[in-house]
């Protein structure tokens, strides 16, 4: 057993974690913040700007930019699209500084958005909105962002720590404030704490524990596993966004799970059974147009009835389109299922409800401050923002935002701050037998139990959820985590050593996956991404709350607080009177 | 590959100097399998310290090219019927980059001469200031417009010889940045761009072999772009001379 002797130490002022969206924009906003000296500190589980899923963004990116369109109008989208979960003032900064934040992005960060014929950018209107909101690159917003931030913090004197997988938040002896940060330096297999004064928390969520999913392989839900031994509240923690429309391959291609597009459908993509029939018109008279929670529960359902196809899910197809339309159209999307093998512009491809965001979090203010003195939190890490329910397009709009929002509050609050705190001896060393725990058991395959754990979310806590499927997953998560712990990793070489790090990724997602069913347990209603067969009703909205998880010793303990209405009510609009209910043009 | 083929065999490279060892695999074969499913099978059931790098498992972030039966690809994108219609596989890490260990390259040099050739947007405007109106059928955009959805994924670096022969060349990617800034009519960089790719390790080493155009997974063209910085940086000189 290494002791705290074996750990590198290392020092920072401003330390961020993930390089997302968030966590890039924390550093360029903490460089441009903080006091001239500033330590600015970023690691990463991968490379910088290459892992995470803001890169994956293929829609874009939500801002009221006029044309009638307005702030008021795209807070009011968000709320009722979240179901009047959102902590509204989140929701509010998040409408009100996305306008500042796309100035900044083409401005300042040289990102350069699709224009219109007379220059101006062009946005499009995304399912659940009320205006032509959303700015774009092509299909491809996200690796334009992502690609002009790196290149922007790359060349700037900030320090890098790659491969660098954070494992616990070490605080102070007397649990007052945030020390540092353990990690594992992923190439050398050992350990790292990183003393800073403030640590921005965006390692994006990203519910992996889901047999169909779709975030990169790297997001494992550490950043929650860790706030949640750190004693931080965790909210909406049942609200799992699925997408329609992923990729299935079989269980044994990373492809499953990823993404065909939205746009697939909204262009007349008709969803196929088994027996080749369309089916969607028996669940919503939107048929296939309906909005993605619906259509993930009408396709669940008819997989429910075994009309599937040969991998167990249905099909799209698009060929009634006209292949070379198809192709003309959606070139990536035909180019990515030609190179796995399927036809998608003249032939079927067989796709599933995949997992795709996160709503729960941590329980954060609307600067990004959390519960523990020297710890923000931004990007999918995050709860409140979106409530039960993302729009698309509002997730990356999100994470930037408040990536920029933390970095200014951290280079704000550490000129207040004074020397670097001591870490808390017993927490570390727990953090790190806990991540040692592995080399101590005799080795065994770590996939297996990755792969029940996948199932019994899916079947249990998915897309249509009940007591008995709910009660159910806590018993076999807890089996599949006990099952963990006997799991051993040789430990004879812990360089680059991707089977210890796929252990402590279902250490993470066994601890979140038991968060999200507990959650799911405590609403007893059914609301954006969250649907109880036993409760299908959306229950009373004026009594809205949000479920909050806290972990006390090894115990996870539910609770409900009530939504503060502190902009809007139920019912009513911010909107001026007589505003029309939508600008978009009826297609 | 057959149909009744049921097994393919795969070598991988092994070790943290390049060359080091090579290791054999009998892997499964499946009729929807790319490399990245071969390493990840041969990671998960075969050998648990084997290391590579992955992440978006859909040719998004480019951390996964390798070398594969001396190809550089993304091995998430890349069908194996595409590359082994023998079913032999030979897998090592992207080339003219240092080895991390095993499959995983060191990509740090590439993003350090990305940085080096001013590849990064020089803002003339900040964010108090409106969004540009540009028109998107102008000739300098659609001049950038071309090389924009560049990954980043070092492909086009791997396959270049003038990189394999000139550590110091800042190669294809970084150059192909420089020239769709240069095009950016919003960048205010033009100078320091032109310096930094006209240097000892600029764009003027450029033989245009053509391998970046050949084996970039989405089809740009980094020699397209070269050329236009070799005009550029050529006028630049001349105008310097002219005005000294």
């Amino acid at each position: 057993m290494a002791s705290p002797t074996e750990i590198d130490r290392h020092d920072t002022d401003i330390l961020i974690i993930g390089t997302g969206g968030a966590g890039l924009f924390a550093a360029l906003h903490a460089q441009q913040s903080a006091p001239p000296g500033t330590r600015i500190t970023i690691a990463v589980k991968g490379l910088i700007g290459k892992c995470g899923c803001t890169r994956m963004v293929q829609g874009g990116y939500n801002v009221a930019l006029g044309g009638g369109d307005t702030v008021e109008r795209h807070f009011m989208d968000t709320i009722r699209g979240g179901k009047w979960l959102p902590n509204q003032d989140m929701a509010w900064k998040l409408c009100e500084q996305a306008v500042v934040r796309i100035r900044e992005l083409e401005n300042e960060v040289g990102c350069f958005f699709d224009r219109n014929p007379d220059g101006s950018l062009h946005q499009k209107a995304f399912a659940g909105q009320t205006a032509d909101r959303t700015v774009h690159k092509g299909d491809l917003t996200g690796i334009e962002i992502i690609s002009r931030l790196m290149e922007q913090v790359l060349s700037r004197p900030v320090e890098k720590l790659q491969e660098h997988r954070a494992i616990g938040l070490i605080p102070t002896a007397d649990k007052s404030a945030l020390a540092g940060v353990l990690f594992i330096d992923m190439r050398t297999g050992r350990f790292r704490l990183v003393r800073a004064k403030t640590v921005m928390m965006a390692t994006g969520g990203g519910p992996t524990m889901y047999k169909y999913n779709t975030p990169s392989g790297d997001k494992t839900m550490d950043g929650l596993a860790m706030a949640l031994r750190a004693g931080l509240e965790l909210r909406d923690m049942e609200m799992v966004q699925f997408h329609p429309t992923g990729l299935l391959a079989g269980d044994h291609t990373r492809m499953t799970g990823t993404v065909l597009e939205e746009g697939l459908r909204g262009a007349g993509g008709q969803l196929l059974n088994g027996a080749q029939n369309r089916f969607m018109f028996d669940y919503d008279p939107k048929g296939e147009r309906a909005t993605r929670d619906v259509v993930s529960r009408g396709i669940y359902s008819e997989m429910r009835k075994n009309n599937t196809s040969e991998n167990g899910g249905v099909f799209i197809s698009m060929a009634h389109l006209g292949p070379d339309n198809v192709r003309a159209k959606f070139p990536g999307m035909v180019k990515r299922c030609a190179d796995s093998g399927f036809d998608l512009a003249a032939g079927l491809v067989e796709v599933v409800p995949t997992a795709h965001y996160f709503m729960g979090g941590v329980v954060v203010d609307a600067d990004t401050r959390t519960a523990l003195e020297g710890l923000y939190v931004a990007g999918e890490d995050a709860g409140g923002a979106h409530g039960s329910n993302r729009l698309g397009g509002n997730g990356v709009a999100n994470s930037t935002v408040y990536g920029g929002v933390a970095g200014d509050t951290m280079g704000a609050d550490i000129r207040k701050m004074g020397a670097l705190r001591d870490p808390c001896p017993t927490t570390l060393q727990a953090e790190v037998d806990r991540a040692l725990h592995p080399l101590t058991r005799k080795p065994d395959l770590v996939q297996p139990l990755r792969h029940a754990l996948q199932e019994a979310m899916w079947e249990d806590v998915g897309v249509l959820r009940t007591e008995t499927g709910l009660t159910r997953a806590q018993t076999r998560v807890a089996d599949i985590s006990d099952a963990l712990m006997e799991v051993g990793v040789a430990s004879d070489n812990l360089a680059f050593n991707l089977t210890w790090h796929d252990w402590l990724n279902l250490r993470s997602l066994c601890d979140i996956s038991q968060a999200i069913a507990l959650a799911g347990l405590e609403r007893e209603n059914s609301r954006g991404a969250h649907y109880r067969e036993d409760f299908p009703d959306e229950g009373d909205l004026d009594a809205s709350y949000f479920t909050v998880v806290t972990q006390t010793g090894g115990d996870l303990a539910v609770r409900r607080d009530p939504v503060d209405f502190s902009i809007v009510r139920p019912g009513e609009t911010i909107l001026p009177d007589g505003e029309p209910e939508t600008l978009v043009a009826a297609q | 590959m057959t149909a009744a083929q049921e097994t393919l065999d795969v070598t991988v490279h092994r070790g943290t100097t390049r060359g080091a060892r090579y290791d054999s695999f009998q892997v499964p074969a499946h009729a929807s399998q790319t490399v990245l499913d071969v390493v990840s099978w041969i990671q998960q059931f075969a050998d648990p310290t084997l290391s590579y790098r992955f992440a978006c498992r859909v040719g998004m972030c480019g951390s996964c090219a390798m070398m594969v039966n001396g190809t550089p690809r993304w091995t998430c994108r890349t069908h194996i019927k595409k590359v082994a219609p023998d079913g032999k596989l030979l897998i090592e890490p992207l080339r003219n980059l240092p080895v991390i260990k095993d499959l995983a390259a060191d990509m740090d040099p590439f993003f350090d001469k990305w940085t080096a050739a001013e590849a990064q947007h020089h803002p003339s405007q900040t964010r108090h200031d409106p969004i540009e109106p540009i028109d998107p059928t102008d000739a300098t955009r659609a001049e950038a417009d071309l090389g924009v959805e560049c990954i980043n994924c070092a492909i086009c670096y791997a396959a270049c010889d003038t990189v394999a022969g000139n550590p110091d060349y800042l190669g294809p990617a970084a150059l192909q940045r420089a020239w769709t800034l240069l095009n950016d009519s919003r960048d205010d960089g033009r100078q320091s761009i032109l310096d930094a790719v006209s240097g000892t390790g600029g764009c003027h080493n450029c033989h245009s072999m053509g391998s970046c155009a050949q084996y970039c997974p989405n089809d740009l063209n980094p020699m397209r772009a070269i050329a236009g910085l070799k005009r550029e940086t050529a006028k630049s000189f001349f105008k310097g001379k002219r005005n000294a």
